[in-house]
């Protein structure tokens, strides 16, 4: 659960700049802006790769420690230590970490092995599922809370509300089990297992149906509320109420008068989905045996292996940020031009 | 908070959605006392189906799967109450510090900001991996960070207008100690956010913690954990599709009642509508 209901939309760190020349509008002042936010976007998640290095390193135990087998002598530990680069200076590990990031190294697991080998075939096994997930979550919340919108304080806006806010709090393991026993082991319609081919995806489209499925439910739930909230928001704008006044349609003045103004909100709360698809990822596609990073984290809690995680928490960092900036986008396209 | 016109009265309204939450949580709690079979011994054959001596049936060890549901909920909703008052109370205290101190509150949105790219499970296996042994407190802590930056936006969101009231400026102005400003000027305010706020922390403390147990990073075998018996148990489900099922729903009626009773103390907003048609 990210925690807050209504997504920051977050002021560009320049407003005070571009506030004054927004009335020029001329091209330039844009790409400044839009560089401006590129730029914070690009410190927030070095700063969270920073977070991550501190967190594995400040917290007791390493990994050469945390892998060792039974009777293994303080002589082999050390050996394994130096293998994983553990011996040197933490600055040093900390500049190599961060410089090796955006050339794709994402650090050496407990074993010795490279992370991105590990994860390169996974990952983007995850980002199908995740962006399906994401897609089908954008398509079900927005119809719900446009739905539900239209016919407010009504018994169906009352059950789409109160169904969106019962789902949001279930966690994804608990769902897809149910799903599996219901529409597959019970019923047959769909597999429970994910097989893959010989390329290491999964081997038919079925397969992604039930993953797909515990993934959105509870994000559905999360953005239909959002998209319920910000259309409700945006409905007391004045120039709503002009519509309104003027007689227009309430379908049209939902499309062409609510639905822009809230679109950026809506955008900034299925961005902040983004992380949770990843993380509920993790344990949906332990039950599927779907051949994701969440098979690739499953072998790592086994082995006590945090350099992994790590990679792996970069890696998810850097989808997310790049979601927040498509986000960011349609907050330009939307407000930018207008305003 | 705006009163609920429909039916009951709001105060009998409010209690009848908080009464499931609370049952739950108070069976939960008393479970491993009333369990009929200890947790850890075998009581029929692995997986064998329910019978008059075990109703719901053997585990994947032949353990009483309804021994193990009544004693598995303690600890997830004790560790879950504790990361939901360790979360509201920080985030009451930093927002109400953040009002009379502006750098504090901008320094906690940073640190959200950067938070919002990490993923909740991802931080809690980032964090039981790295300190292997922390533990059940790994788990609890990690949780307790991850939320109090997204808690402390609603507080910071509620505390400014308090503070910026004239008796807490004239409070200021007079000299009176920040501890002092924000314990008795600003918190005895902040009544409605914080138990609202403390509802939907629990909510989502209950969704990490048993995410983290199902992920085998929360209790160990052979703890009995409804999280873990999910996981232990899945290879048996079609012999005897309880020893999941039960924890499975026992883990969703608790975060369904918790969340119906976080949104029944909840302030009404957004009732106001679009006001099409």
């Amino acid at each position: 659960m990210a925690g807050q209901l209504t997504p920051d939309t977050t002021t560009p760190a320049a407003s005070p700049l571009t506030a004054e020349r927004r009335p020029a509008r001329t091209p330039a002042p844009l790409l400044v802006r839009a560089g401006l936010v590129l730029l914070k976007r690009a410190a927030l998640l070095a700063a969270l790769l920073a977070l991550v290095f501190v967190t594995v390193e400040l917290l007791p135990g390493d990994a050469a420690k945390a892998t060792s087998e039974r009777g293994e002598t303080a002589a082999d530990l050390a050996a394994r230590r130096e293998l994983l680069g553990l011996d040197r200076p933490v600055l040093e590990r900390f500049w190599d970490w961060m410089t090796g990031l955006p050339t794709g190294d994402l650090g050496t697991s407990a074993r010795g092995e490279k992370v991105t080998d590990l994860v390169s075939g996974a990952f983007p096994n995850t980002l199908l599922l995740g962006g399906i997930a994401l897609l089908l979550t954008a398509v079900l919340s927005l119809t719900l809370g446009c739905w539900a919108a239209l016919r407010p304080g009504s018994r169906l806006d009352r059950a789409v509300s109160g169904t969106a806010t019962a789902v949001l709090a279930l966690p994804e393991f608990v769902l897809a089990v149910a799903l599996v026993l219901v529409l597959s082991l019970w019923t047959g319609w769909l597999p429970a297992v994910t097989l893959t081919d010989a390329g290491g995806s999964p081997a038919s489209w079925d397969m992604l149906v039930l993953p797909v499925l515990a993934l959105t439910v509870p994000q559905v739930g999360w953005n239909t509320r959002i998209v319920r909230a910000a259309l409700a928001d945006e409905a007391r704008a004045p120039h709503v109420e002009t519509a309104v006044l003027d007689g227009l349609p309430p379908r049209r003045i939902l499309t062409h008068h609510v639905l822009p103004g809230a679109l950026p909100a809506i955008a900034a709360g299925l961005a902040t989905s983004t992380g949770m698809l990843l993380g509920g990822a993790v344990a949906v596609e332990t039950i599927f045996n779907y051949p994701g990073i969440g098979s690739v984290l499953a072998s790592a809690v086994t082995d006590r292996d945090s350099p992994v995680i790590a990679g792996v928490t970069a890696l998810t960092g850097a989808v997310i940020t790049g979601m927040l900036l498509l986000a960011d986008l349609v907050r330009y396209l939307l407000t930018g031009g207008r305003r | 908070m705006t009163a609920d016109t429909r039916g009951a009265t709001p105060r009998t309204a409010t209690a009848v959605r908080i009464l499931p939450a609370l049952l739950l949580i108070g069976l939960a709690l008393v479970g491993p006392w009333i369990a009929p079979h200890p947790i850890d011994t075998p009581v029929t054959a692995p997986y064998a189906a329910g019978t008059g001596e075990a109703l719901l049936g053997g585990d994947q060890l032949g353990r009483d799967v309804l021994s193990r549901l009544l004693a598995g909920g303690r600890d997830l909703v004790l560790a879950s109450l504790l990361v939901a008052v360790l979360v509201t109370g920080t985030a009451a205290v930093l927002g109400a510090v953040g009002a009379v101190r502006p750098l504090v509150g901008r320094l906690v949105e940073r640190i959200a900001d950067v938070l919002m790219l990490l993923p909740s499970v991802l931080a809690i296996l980032l964090v039981t991996l790295s300190w292997p042994g922390g533990g059940r407190f790994a788990v609890i802590a990690a949780a307790v960070v991850l939320g109090v930056p997204y808690a402390v936006r609603l507080t910071a969101g509620a505390a400014a207008p308090v503070a910026q009231a004239g008796y807490v400026e004239a409070a200021a102005a007079g000299g009176e100690r920040l501890w002092y400003l924000v314990v008795r000027e600003i918190l005895p305010n902040l009544r409605a956010t914080v138990l609202t706020l403390f509802g939907l922390r629990f909510v989502a403390a209950v969704y990490l913690v048993a995410t983290a147990g199902f992920l085998q990073v929360g209790p160990q075998p052979p703890a009995a954990d409804w999280a873990l018996m999910i996981r232990e148990n899945s290879a048996g489900i079609l012999l005897n599709p309880w020893a999941v099922v039960a924890p499975g729903a026992a883990v969703a009626l608790l975060a369904l009642s918790v969340n119906l009773a976080a949104s029944a103390l909840a302030p009404q907003t957004g009732r106001k509508a679009v006001p099409v048609q």
